[in-house]
């Protein structure tokens, strides 16, 4: 093994490529599954099927100020196992991920162990092979399974989101390997997320999302969109998960299927779900889910009281009595989230059975937001 | 011969581009700052630093800077005070 010439190609030459391998495990620079060795030509193959030069940074991360270039996201990619025709979307979704909205420091780092989940619309999802048919979170799909593992490797290398160092995740989940998938647009009742994000008709968009680990909401005997989301909002208000966070739905075709039959619009549906997700402020206390320094901060305390018709008690309440039931909490409603448009909806899954999924987003506070960016051509 | 590239930054990028302040030789008579990173007990932990701190060292005030976002960058309006008036800068995150 030898150091290779030169400051941005800086390498290491192996003889052969079962050890290029055991190399980049040595070097730590995998995800615990072995990577495809980033030899130059991989690398360049990869860079020239993006727009972007190969020193144009494509993700900063302001907290540790680190800026990824599309050189450094390429050798990554190529580790992944991406085909080159993939670069476009991974440098969407790296954007997406550094947008100063997102602030990506927390998910990347916190102990909550979010994933990076991917959702891809438009014409690039049949052309590359991005699936959102059957077992669309699962194993199978080169695309899914490979552009989500970029992101991640991107977070690994190059923002040093080691395991217990940097990334504190208490537990994490399968997600973090690479959580991509196409919305199956053709099944569902609304316009394509990407449409209801702002984006035209026809074009290829990343919405990207801090996810914490899904939930299946299972439902087969009813056709009914009350009963069918109930259900739903039943799973959306569960005391484990209940926060003003975001909330990723992911209809499976059948589900979809019984909200087109009797036209309940986007809207609508994310209206119903907002209004019926709730627990009571006592249901919160009982569960220990309100800590004493809630009620000191103004934005938990405005979230706490927001449908309550009188608001906010003032004064406040007092954060040693957190855990002490009144009266009047039984009838305070915390809903999960601060509105409909907390709750993204979107169509995945194979046509047969009553399996959709819940994402509750990262974090026990306000979270990242969705953020969209369109597929460069 | 395979030559494999490196996917990292640490060749690109030095992990630190501020060189580390010198460390003061005593805190007696100092002004201790008090960072705490966002999280809902950063405080609680950085007080009781303070309170141990104050017991062992002449430490004249204490200045207490929260931040209310534990995943983005301190401000300058926060760090400001910091900078100008202290010896030295404890920082923690408390869940």
């Amino acid at each position: 093994m030898a150091a290779a010439m030169g400051r941005e190609r800086e390498g290491i030459d192996l003889d052969d490529p079962w050890q290029a391998i055991e190399a980049c495990y040595e070097q730590g620079w995998t995800d615990g599954l072995p990577v495809v060795p980033p030899t130059e030509v991989l690398v360049e193959r990869m860079l020239a099927s993006g727009p972007w030069d190969p020193d144009q940074v494509l993700l900063h991360e302001p907290a540790r100020d680190r800026g990824v270039t599309a050189y450094k996201a390429a050798v990554n990619a190529v580790m992944a196992g991406c085909r080159p025709e993939y670069f476009p979307v991974i440098g969407a979704a790296l954007a997406a991920i550094g947008d100063p909205n997102f602030e990506l420091h927390g998910p990347a780092t916190s102990t909550g162990g979010a994933a990076l989940m991917v959702i891809v619309n438009g014409p690039v999802c049949r052309r590359l092979g991005i699936h959102g048919k059957a077992n669309l979170f699962g194993p199978g799909f080169r695309a899914n399974a490979t552009i989500g593992r970029a992101l991640r490797l991107v977070l690994l290398n190059c923002l040093e989101c080691q395991p217990g160092v940097l990334d504190k995740s208490t537990q994490g989940w399968p997600g973090k390997y690479s959580l991509c998938f196409a919305e199956e647009e053709e099944a569902s009742p609304w316009e394509p997320l990407s449409v209801a994000r702002g984006f035209r008709p026809g074009q290829s968009t990343v919405t990207v999302f801090a996810a914490e680990s899904g939930h299946n909401v299972l439902a087969h005997g009813t056709g009914s969109p009350e009963r069918l989301l109930t259900l739903f909002a039943e799973t959306m208000a569960g005391l484990g998960s209940l926060s003003p966070g975001r909330s990723v739905i992911v209809f499976a075709p059948e589900h979809a299927g019984h909200l087109a039959r009797e036209r309940w619009s986007r809207a609508r549906t994310q209206a119903w779900l907002y209004e019926r997700a709730w627990r009571s402020l006592a249901d919160l206390k009982r569960s220990g889910k309100i800590e004493p320094a809630f009620l000191t901060n103004p934005r938990l305390l405005e979230w706490l009281y927001r449908d309550h018709p009188a608001g906010v008690p003032v004064p406040p309440p007092d954060p040693g009595a957190a855990g002490h039931v009144t009266a009047e909490d039984e009838t305070v409603r915390v809903h999960r989230g601060l509105g409909p448009d907390d709750i993204l909806l979107c169509v995945g899954g194979g046509e047969a059975g009553g399996h959709s999924a819940f994402f509750p987003s990262w974090s026990r506070g306000r979270s990242v937001p969705f953020v969209t960016k369109e597929v460069p051509s | 011969m395979t030559r494999i590239l490196d996917p990292t930054l640490r060749a690109v990028r030095p992990i630190a581009t501020a060189p580390l302040a010198p460390r003061p030789s005593t805190l007696a008579g100092a002004r201790i700052g008090l960072l705490a990173n966002g999280k809902s007990n950063g405080m609680l932990l950085l007080e009781r630093v303070a309170e141990i701190l104050g017991e062992r060292h002449a430490i004249v005030e204490v200045i207490r800077v929260a931040k209310t976002n534990a995943s983005v960058p301190v401000t300058e309006e926060e760090a400001g005070p910091l900078l100008k008036q202290c010896a030295a800068v404890v920082t923690a995150i408390g869940d």
